[in-house]
């Protein structure tokens, strides 16, 4: 079967400013993708261009194999929930639900039937009278979410249309938006900086930064199996520590010196060569910490406390290491003995296995 | 410290001293004051007028007779110049708002959403330049363009067509006054597109509307407010306007504003002048009120106006 969207080296420039480079992708019917990346890396455009806004400047974009350059918007069956919603003020949140089925010719005698479906489908039965201005936050969404998805199109694209929220009601709604495109199977592709959103919702994550995309995954993959350093610092509470690799062995296997200290770590991505600089990173969670004692790991430093920071759940320590070139690493801890005791200032003995720690070789 | 805060902190005192607290509560009427004082004096002048209109002018005397009397309405309602002078300014405001607005909310709509960014320069200087010469030397302008002798004639002779009449007749009084409300018309239509968000448009293509619908569906009804404002403004300054009749219309098509000037300053008779403004004043508002009451409460953006 054909994937409902595919883009191929698609890149947009706006004057000297590449938007958007090289970006290839393809998303499978019923799938759900989440484009993530910090704010400027291009996201928006690259929405923008699969809903017809803006032309690509190379490159080519089909939709269920057709390609698309010359469909205008209105003519390609895409429901967009834009980052401030843009729900017509001047129409109650019926006439917005009603809108999209008017302008595509729906019978008359269906369109109250299926706007009081979509109304239903959102949970918000019965306020389907009240002006956007009437709505709460939370509810506007869902009268955004209705009016795109209410004429079943191919495509849904969300572009960052939870950022505006505070964060309960973000977790909420991403739930909530996660449980209507199950239940309609809708193809969808999301937007978001926010790298929990995309962990929560997606099938398929795509990073990007600059433009570019970094690593394209299911999010168990991505978070394990990080491309780049990059994405391994994108993704969770992650330490970066600059290496040289003094042996590489099989399966992956590479002792890096950092500092004065020889690691035994695990490449990932590129090939590795004796003596290359690396980039290494390892995982707040994938430390551990012990007071005293040896815990019988593969690495083992010892550091002293800069900060302790109480996150109610966990704490998060910042730890400075002498032997790895004074640098500071950052674990969690969530035993509630350990955080009674540990304080700022005092030496700590940090360890961790060799297969959490990630080795790339530098990107040039 | 730092000084500046001193310095603030200084001034807080003194502003306390001088304006306590029990009196915060009018402070904005303080501040509205100076309008208000405005729109008496205006009230005021209304007020002399209705009095001076309802006084006969003693033709021996040439001043106002003391007993009050309806004569100088019934003078207005007895000669019929008055109606189509009253009449044909009607027509002409009308006609002239009608064509301002559309000849400025295409302008203002690509002024605001234009993304090159010389195209916008040119229009914003366009749009500011007649603001810097008066309406008096325009009107003398477009004498020298259409005049018989004008650039527009010697063009037609020089391509062996007929001279024309252009001046002196109603179209080119209606034309001479869209030139000039235009850019009135455009400055209040601007900020009500700017206030639409782009993606709004956006939302309504990719909803399956193309541009017409988009148009007709989004845009007109969220610009409405200010094209109702702006319409109001341009209706008004046409219905009182005096220069442009009267240059380009050489004294053939007069506006009703002509009319009180000559009741004032030619006949010298100031309860007639005085009876007229009254009339305009009165039809202007009654027609300002209905648009207003048809176009709805919230036209002017109003709080509590339900948008
Ligand atoms: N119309 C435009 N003209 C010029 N530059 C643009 C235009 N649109 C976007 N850009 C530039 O392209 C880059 C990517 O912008 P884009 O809006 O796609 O980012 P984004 O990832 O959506 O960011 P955010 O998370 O802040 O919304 C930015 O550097 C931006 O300045
Ligand atoms: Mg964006």
């Amino acid at each position: 079967m054909n994937p409902v969207v595919e883009l191929t080296r698609v890149s947009k420039t706006f004057g000297d400013i590449r938007a958007v480079s090289e970006a290839s992708l393809s998303v499978a019917r019923g799938d759900f993708l989440t484009v993530v990346g910090p704010s400027g890396c291009g996201k928006t455009t690259l929405l923008r261009m699969i809903a017809g806004f803006e032309t690509p400047s190379s490159g080519e974009i089909r939709i269920n194999g057709d390609r698309v350059d010359v469909v205008p918007p209105y003519r390609r069956s895409i429901g967009m929930v834009f980052q401030k919603l843009a729900l017509f003020p001047h129409m109650t949140a019926a006439q917005n639900i009603a809108y999209p089925l008017k302008m595509r010719r729906f019978a008359p005698r269906v369109i109250p039937g299926l706007v009081k479906q979509y109304l239903e489908l959102v949970q918000l039965g019965g306020l389907g009278d009240r002006r956007p201005h009437e709505l709460s936050g939370g509810q506007q969404q869902r009268v955004a979410i209705a009016r795109a998805l209410v004429f079943s199109p191919d495509l849904l694209l969300l572009d960052e249309p939870l950022s505006a929220l505070d964060r309960k009601l973000r977790e909420e709604m991403q739930l909530e938006f996660r449980r209507i495109q199950r239940e309609l199977a809708v193809t969808t592709i999301n937007v978001t900086h926010d790298q929990r959103e995309a962990l929560v919702m997606s099938d398929q994550i795509v990073v990007m930064d600059q433009g570019v995309i970094q690593q394209a995954a299911t999010p168990q993959a991505l978070y394990r199996q990080p491309a780049n350093r990059f994405v391994a610092h994108f993704l969770g509470v992650t330490t970066l520590l600059d290496g040289r690799v003094v042996r590489v062995g099989d399966d992956g296997d590479v002792a890096v010196q950092v500092g004065d200290t020889v690691l035994q770590a695990r490449g990932v991505g590129q090939a590795l060569v004796t003596g290359a600089p690396v980039d290494c990173a390892i995982r707040a969670e994938r430390i551990g910490m012990a007071a005293h004692g040896q815990p019988g790991l593969d690495n083992t430093v010892d550091g002293v406390v800069l900060q302790r920071i109480f996150e109610g759940d966990r704490v998060v320590y910042v730890v400075r290491v002498p032997a790895l070139g004074d640098a500071v690493l950052s674990l969690f801890d969530r035993d509630a003995d350990v955080h009674e005791t540990t304080t700022e200032g005092q030496s700590v003995r940090l360890a961790w296995q060799a297969r959490d720690l990630m080795v790339f070789a530098k990107q040039t | 410290m730092p000084l500046t805060w001193r310095f603030l902190d200084t001034i807080e005192a003194l502003v306390a001293a001088l304006w306590p607290a029990r009196w915060r509560g009018a402070t904005g009427w303080a501040f509205l004051m100076p309008a208000l004082l405005l729109v008496g004096v205006l009230v005021i002048g209304l007020g002399y007028m209705l009095e001076y209109s309802l006084h006969e002018l003693n033709l021996a005397t040439y001043r106002l007779r003391d007993e009050y009397a309806l004569t100088n309405y019934a003078t207005f309602l007895n000669r019929p110049v008055y109606g189509t002078v009253l009449w044909r300014t009607v027509l002409g405001s009308v006609l002239v708002t009608g064509i301002t607005l559309l000849l400025a909310f295409p302008y203002a709509y690509v002024l605001v959403r234009t993304r090159v960014p010389w195209v916008r320069k040119a229009l914003l200087v366009t749009l500011f330049l007649p603001f810097f010469i008066g309406q008096v030397v325009r009107a003398y302008g477009w004498l020298i363009v259409l005049g018989r002798e004008g650039l527009v004639n010697s063009l037609l002779t020089g391509l062996g067509l007929p001279a024309q009449d252009l001046l002196f007749h109603f179209p080119a009084v209606i034309f001479g006054l869209v030139q000039y409300m235009l850019p009135f018309a455009i400055l209040l239509i601007v900020p009500a597109i700017t206030a639409i968000p782009e993606d709004m448009e956006r939302a309504s293509e990719s909803l399956g509307a193309p541009w017409p619908a988009t148009f007709r569906h989004v845009v007109l009804p969220m610009a409405w407010p200010g094209l109702i404002g702006a319409g109001v403004v341009v209706f008004t300054l046409t219905m009182t306007d005096f220069a442009m009749p009267e240059i380009l219309g050489g004294g053939t098509t007069d506006f009703f504003a002509s009319a009180i000037y000559d009741s004032f300053f030619q006949i010298s008779n100031p309860g007639l002048g005085a009876a007229l403004s009254m009339v305009l004043v009165t039809l202007g508002s009654l027609i300002v009120a209905a648009v207003f009451a048809l176009a709805g409460p919230g036209t002017l953006g109003i709080r509590g106006a339900r948008t």
